[in-house]
């Protein structure tokens, strides 16, 4: 091969057409995408090799469309990247498009959407989870090699990954810089990867983790590769298994297929014991109140002006900003935010946002208590298969809420988690959720790995 | 009437960036929102991150306040909606600030006697963007303009109770609070803008009046002196003075009622989430500490008790400390009292004249010496004195060369004395007749002119002495 044909790099340009061909046809049918582009940018050079990610379309990147699932930002391009979506370009990844999710994060079914809702590629009447639904659909639905960029508040990363039978992985806080992502709830946002095997995520994390200058919130940590923990060896795990997290929520058939992964994880060395987490109980309404104060502050900034939608100015800022935030915002949206500005209101301040932070230092408190003896905590991810969107439907705001009752309180944490798929109830798959103490990412996806590999050799 | 007056002020802090993003804190004669970055305009996924030098004049401030330092602080949002706030929520201090429970002693030189004035509160905060209203002022306007140039940039808060008892009492607080701050190298009043306050004043135990945003020193007495006469005539005509906000406008002088705004803006404080806990070390303070210069007060007693001065005197001199440091590389040479004056009074006339900072000239202290020292061995006049100074200031360098460029040395050749009056003599006639007649005021006359032929370079001692004789004759 000639010298200039070589560096002409076409192999990659042809991959990458096939590649965008597979997207368009996965888009007519099950609508992962907010945005994807025409053409991809051609990758640098670097160990990913053109590697496919897609982006949650909360997560800035410079020069294309970011709307965060909202119309208020249905305009807005970002004039900078995200710090997770730089790393990758700089490893040699191609941004293949964004992915559509709840708007700002608002929900568990991506179904509070102002474009398309994504359908779980296993039944496209069911949603994908929320609220990183797309994310996790394209994981699910592509055959070209791929991993998802993907974001968690409340359990957005493990949620989906728990209903479309792909592996999610929420890092602990800080791991990742969130520089560039469009908050929700600063104190519990997280960036993390959604991918169809734990090496894939375990690859994903050590591109875009490490500390950020840019965000004072991300950890000193050094970069590591975190393939090394990739070992299939559980001898001596000490496994804890939170019995708060087995209760009458939670479908029968689900806990079956979960305990008898856990059975299956004793039968390769490791240990369990039952534990309690005594705060569990608290953990949703502490979530909700900080993680909606937080976000009632996020969204004011969105007021036209500056960027994003624009109405016609006239009549006083109050009068222009309302007739913006009045149409940009979706029902969820609107409701999120004026539950949060009430939450933090002079005389009900004390009584719910700073009584839930007092909530939330008891909760981290259980779980630091059972990591002095547990490396590992397992449970289910989520109580429920893939809902109907009939069913979804019929859901009231407060019983949408309840489905994050599993994946609440380790976010409120910022501990690390990983969902990974451990069977199927009615044909529609369900996550195994195995949670570390924090940056113990290494020890998750060891137990995850080991997991995944003695089910592919059983299967 | 029993008047009661608290004030919040706002200082800005001279540091090189602005306090949670790297844009420069030079914004003013820039365009209109040219200084911004995607911080400060709030742009979606942008985090702040603190500028730690503001956090290093903070602590600088609550010391020489005699504040109470909090260990550990967090910066909070306050939320509210309004076209300068580019994130529709300030990143300030609710719960725990930088420093509590302070004072600052006022000197009241008509009462004579000392005042401590309490601070309750010492935090920071970023500025928010300027609002320009167009076709009036905030009541009046057609329509608003932003600019995001001053948005972020770091603000001092300093709250105090409502200690004060005059409108005077708060403009010499202000002055004393801004020379302190200039001492440490944190503010410049001469900066439009950097000093903004916000007042409290009942009268007779009556309701709280809150006058906002009052920019800059000299408005501050008028606008609450206004306040004051108003209440007190709706008091006087039986009227009750009910809790409201008002606006100062200085082209009027009055205050006005600013549109219905809640009473108690509902602000919804929350922790500023993306930016960790700041822990304050007493490592951290103690670093500090030795950066504290002798502060105002310290220097005008030690200026009373080492070079003798009268209190008054040394006040002035403290006023600016590159003055005072002038002063004291003078006095090392000169007498006190001497460089006193020459420093407060004639230097200081020149450098107002000319709009300039001492910093701004390369004068020395050797210059002024060396001046003085020709002064003193009457090799020049006063007046000529003067004049080299105001050369020196100009463009400084040995003041003998300044004094023979302009033919300033001093005539002490007799011939040359001898020989204009001589002329002098020669021309005014009728004076010299008017003399030796025993006019007394035509002697001055004639001194007078001898002067002038000799460019008043000549000593007048010996002028009189050789014209005296010359007129015997």
């Amino acid at each position: 091969m000639p010298v200039s044909e070589y560096l002409e790099d076409k192999s990659i340009a042809e991959f990458l057409s096939e590649v965008r061909e597979s997207c368009r046809q996965i888009q007519k049918k099950y609508s992962p995408f907010i945005t994807l582009p025409n053409k991809f940018e051609p990758p640098k050079k670097g160990k990913l090799f053109g590697l496919p990610v897609s982006v949650k379309d909360c997560i800035c990147t410079k020069g294309l469309r970011t709307t965060a699932g909202s119309k208020i930002l249905s305009n807005y391009v970002p004039p900078f990247n995200s710090t997770a979506v730089e790393r990758i370009k700089k490893a040699g990844g191609v941004i293949i498009g964004k992915t559509t999710q709840d708007e700002f994060g608002f929900g568990t079914f991506s179904t509070n959407c102002a474009y398309e809702i994504p359908k779980n590629p296993y039944d496209p009447q069911r949603s994908c989870g929320g609220s990183s639904g797309g994310a996790a659909c394209l994981v699910s639905a592509a055959d070209f090699p791929h991993i998802a960029l993907a974001e968690s508040t409340g359990g957005s990363i493990s949620c989906p990954a728990s209903f479309t039978g792909t592996v999610g992985l929420t890092p602990t806080y800080g791991r990742v810089s969130r520089w560039g992502l469009i908050s929700y709830s600063n104190s519990m946002d997280k960036i993390g990867p959604i991918g169809k095997s734990v090496y894939d995520v375990a690859l994903m994390l050590s591109i875009i983790s490490g500390y950020d200058p840019k965000d004072p919130t991300s950890l000193k940590t050094k970069k590591q590769d975190f393939r090394k923990y990739l070992k299939a060896e559980v001898k001596g795990v000490k496994l804890g298994v939170p019995k708060e997290y087995f209760g009458e929520g939670v479908d029968e058939e689900i806990k079956k297929l979960v305990w008898k992964g856990i059975k299956r994880l004793e039968s390769l060395g490791a240990t369990y014991e039952e534990i309690s987490l005594p705060y569990t109980k608290y953990s949703l309404p502490a979530f909700y109140i900080i993680a909606l104060s937080e976000a009632s502050t996020n969204l004011a900034k969105f007021c036209g002006m500056r960027y994003g939608l624009h109405k016609k100015l006239e009549g006083n800022f109050v009068e222009y900003f309302s007739k913006v935030r009045a149409v940009g915002f979706g029902e969820e949206a609107k409701r999120r935010i004026i539950l949060g500005t009430f939450a933090r209101m002079a005389g009900f301040r004390k009584k719910y946002y700073l009584k839930a932070l007092k909530v939330r230092t008891k909760i981290i408190r259980d779980f630091k208590k059972a990591f002095k003896e547990f490396e590992v905590l397992a449970a289910p991810t989520m109580p429920v298969i893939a809902p109907r969107f009939d069913q979804i439907e019929r859901l009231e705001p407060i019983q949408q809420y309840m489905m994050d009752i599993l994946t609440v309180a380790p976010n409120l944490a910022g501990i690390p988690m990983i969902s990974i798929p451990c069977g199927f109830v009615k044909g529609l798959p369900v996550g195994l959720h195995l949670m570390g103490n924090h940056l113990e990412e290494g020890k998750i996806l060891q137990v995850a790995y080991t997991f995944e590999q003695n089910e592919k050799n059983e299967g | 009437m029993k008047v009661k007056i608290g004030i919040e002020c706002h200082v800005q802090l001279t540091t090189k960036s602005k306090l949670f993003c790297p844009c420069s804190t030079d914004y003013r004669n820039k365009k209109p929102n040219e200084n911004t970055c995607v911080i400060c305009l709030g742009f979606p996924g942008s985090k702040p991150k603190v500028n730690k030098t503001a956090i290093d004049y903070g602590i600088k401030m609550a010391l020489a306040l005699n504040c109470d330092i909090s260990k550990r602080m967090f910066f909070s949002r306050k939320q509210y909606l309004y076209p300068d706030m580019s994130k529709n929520w300030q990143i300030s201090q609710y719960e725990i600030p930088l420093a509590t429970n302070g004072y600052l002693e006022i000197l009241d030189k008509g009462k004579g006697k000392g005042k401590k004035i309490r601070i309750r509160r010492v935090h920071l905060e970023e500025d928010p963007a300027r609002l320009i209203h167009i076709g009036g002022d905030i009541t009046k306007a057609k329509y608003v303009l932003v600019d995001y140039n001053r948005s972020g940039i770091p603000l001092c808060e300093i709250v105090t109770e409502p200690d004060f008892e005059s409108p005077k009492e708060v403009r010499i607080f202000l002055n004393e609070l801004a020379t302190i701050l200039e001492y440490l190298g944190v503010f410049d009043r001469n900066l439009e803008g950097s000093l903004r306050v916000d007042a409290n004043i009942s009268l007779e135990g009556g309701e709280r009046i809150e006058v906002k945003n009052i920019s800059g020193f000299k408005y501050v007495e008028r606008a609450l002196n206004f306040e004051i006469l108003r209440q007190k005539k709706l008091i006087e005509s039986g009227k009750v003075v009910k809790r409201e906000t008002r606006h100062f406008d200085p082209s009027s002088g009055v205050t006005m009622s600013l549109r219905k705004k809640e009473m108690e803006a509902e602000y919804g404080y929350i922790t500023e989430t993306d930016l960790p806990e700041i822990v304050i070390s007493d490592q951290w303070i103690n670093q500090l500490k030795k950066q504290i210069p002798e502060l105002p007060h310290q220097k005008q007693l030690r200026f009373i008790e080492k070079y003798g001065l009268d209190p008054r005197t040394a006040k002035v001199l403290v006023a600016n400390r590159e003055l005072a440091d002038f002063f004291e590389g003078v006095a090392k040479e000169v007498e006190p009292t001497q460089a006193a004056t020459w420093v407060k009074d004639r230097l200081k006339k020149i450098l107002n004249y000319h709009g300039l900072e001492l910093s701004e000239t390369k004068l020395k202290p050797t210059h002024m010496i060396q001046l003085l020292n020709l002064l003193k061995s009457k090799q020049i006049t006063h007046r000529s004195a003067r004049r080299i100074l105001r050369e020196l200031v100009r463009n400084p360098r040995s003041p003998k060369e300044i004094a023979i460029e302009l033919g300033l040395i001093r005539i002490e050749d007799k011939a040359l004395i001898k020989n204009a009056i001589k002329r002098v003599i020669k021309t005014e006639k009728k004076a010299v007749l008017d003399y030796k007649s025993g006019k007394e005021k035509a002697f001055h006359f004639l001194v007078g002119k001898v002067m002038e032929k000799l460019r008043g370079r000549a000593d007048p001692g010996l002028v009189r002495a050789i014209l005296k004789r010359r007129l015997r004759n």
